[in-house]
């Protein structure tokens, strides 16, 4: 028998299969194992908080391959971990494009040699940026799956079987989120490349504050809030460009800034060691400084 | 019609086809569970929904209610089979015969907290284990929601088929279901055992 909804089961079991292929098992703590992502033959990149151990860790195949990894990076602002397999052997994901307000997902995971296993959902929401404890998040996906234990670094797939993000319940009280594939693969590529994720480096501290009316009129647009700094470190980066205290950051590099958590977003971007344009407003009038980003150390 | 439609109305069809075969299974204690006809005055539900009680009464979706006995049970497994002699022109059950895929969608259908005939959706989640005494026997999870009372209902495929019995009992928060592979074995054994009844062959 044929019927729409045969159809849609087939093609759910179907995008399980083929992200299946490309979602392995990592060995990396004591207790259950967990799940990872294959972005090339050798990388492996799953959550970073199920990545307990930095050495003796292996990475199970869906064949049941067992084959030894060695930690290639950690970025726990992201809770991304990225494992180099001693022999190529995986099959890569294929990363999706874009995800959209509900559309139909899967959760998927590997925490055990039984095979795959699966989650149905939408996509609830997409938010960001977002401070997390260690950086910043410039996005993330929401959705009503259910993190089945061990499911933290497998992938979100779509109805065609491709990545729309990695799955972590690593940010707490519970919750699972979901990193866009984009950002995800992006913050792979560069712990494959330098071992660690770079985050800019401004050195200010700041609050966010009301800007007042007449100071918006001048901005000649409505923003309600900025980041008022009450420091600027010395020799830093935000001291050579002129930042001041007193002076409330309203952009940077044509992004709003009304606290700290777009600040951070910015900062934990590819933003380091570029010059970029820093709007401020100082004594009521917008100004703008150019303030190049460094890097934490 | 859209697909959102085409779905709809495949779901009515699905739910057409299946409430006659759905039954509530009382023990004479406090509760009730779910169970399923599978043809010639028989119907299949969990062995703990029928471990402790000495009449077993079945009532059907049209509210006809029947006296049954146990005819066959399997503790490690969790099935049992009640035979009710005034049910043996009833339809009987479709049992899948594939094999069960991650992420294919299923629908439960029980009982849960007393209410009738409650389907739930969502997908096959795994094939896993459960260890018994007699070993590791598989076992089918879904992130359909299940609860007290879904215990001896059907998991259903998109197409209607019965693809396992839903057992709360190996439960914690996941749903789990008895595999039709298990159940089709227990039939098979159960049939054998029953000399008194002759069931036609293809009759389950």
């Amino acid at each position: 028998m044929s019927n729409v909804l045969v159809d849609l089961s087939n093609a759910m079991a179907a995008a399980a299969e083929k992200a299946g292929a490309s979602t392995v098992t990592v060995n990396a703590r004591r207790r259950m194992p967990a799940s990872g992502i294959a972005i090339a033959p050798d990388q492996i990149l799953t959550a970073n908080h199920v990545v307990e151990f930095d050495e003796g860790l292996t990475v199970a195949l869906p064949d049941g391959t067992e084959i030894p990894a060695t930690l290639a990076g950690r970025d726990p602002g992201s809770d991304l971990a990225l494992l180099r397999l001693s022999q190529p052997k995986a099959q890569t994901a294929e990363p999706a494009q874009e995800s959209r307000i509900g559309q139909l997902v899967l959760a998927l995971g590997r925490p055990s040699a039984e095979g795959i296993e699966a989650s149905l959902g939408v996509v609830s929401a997409v938010g960001g940026p977002v401070h997390t404890r260690h950086g910043g998040l410039d996005k993330y996906i929401r959705t009503d799956t259910t993190p089945f234990p061990g499911f933290s670094g497998g992938p979100l797939v779509d109805a065609e079987g491709r990545v729309v993000g990695l799955n972590t319940s690593g940010f707490g009280h519970g919750a699972a989120i979901t990193i866009p594939a984009e950002l995800a693969w992006k913050i792979g590529d560069q712990l494959a490349k330098h071992g660690t994720v770079k985050r800019g480096y401004l050195g200010i501290r700041g609050q966010g504050v009301e800007i007042p009316e007449a100071a918006q009129k001048a901005l000649k647009r409505d923003q309600a809030t900025g980041l008022l700094l009450v420091g600027v470190e010395s020799d830093s980066p935000a001291q050579a460009a002129g930042l001041m205290v007193g002076d409330i950051i309203v952009a940077i590099n044509g992004r709003p800034i009304f606290n700290h958590d777009e600040l951070l977003a910015y900062l934990s971007s590819d933003a380091v060691g570029k010059p970029a344009p820093v709007e401020v407003l100082r004594g009521g009038q917008p100004q703008t400084l150019t303030v190049t980003i460094g890097a934490r150390e | 019609m859209n697909p959102a439609s085409l779905l709809n109305a495949a779901l009515d069809d699905l739910l057409a086809r299946v409430r006659p075969l759905l039954a509530v299974i009382q023990d004479g204690r406090r509760g009730a569970g779910a169970g399923i006809l599978v043809g010639d005055g028989l119907a299949l539900t969990n062995n703990h929904v029928v471990a402790r009680g000495r009449s077993v009464r079945i009532t059907l979706e049209d509210d006809g209610t029947y006296e049954a006995r146990i005819a066959a049970r399997d503790p490690e497994v969790d099935l049992a089979l009640l035979h009710f002699p005034g049910g043996s022109g009833l339809p009987a059950a479709v049992f899948a015969s594939g094999r069960p895929r991650p992420g294919e969608m299923v629908f439960a259908f029980g009982h849960p907290w007393g209410q009738r005939n409650v389907l739930t959706g969502g997908v096959l989640s795994a094939v896993a284990s459960a260890r018994t005494r007699r070993g590791k026997i598989p076992v089918l999870r879904t992130d359909a929601r299940l609860a007290p009372g879904n215990s001896g209902g059907p998991l259903l495929n998109a197409a209607g088929e019965v693809i396992g019995l839903n057992a709360m009992i190996f439960g914690g928060d996941q749903g789990i279901a008895i595999p039709s592979s298990l159940i089709l074995e227990f039939l098979e054994k159960a049939r054998q055992d029953i000399p008194s009844r002759s069931i036609p062959e293809g009759v389950l």
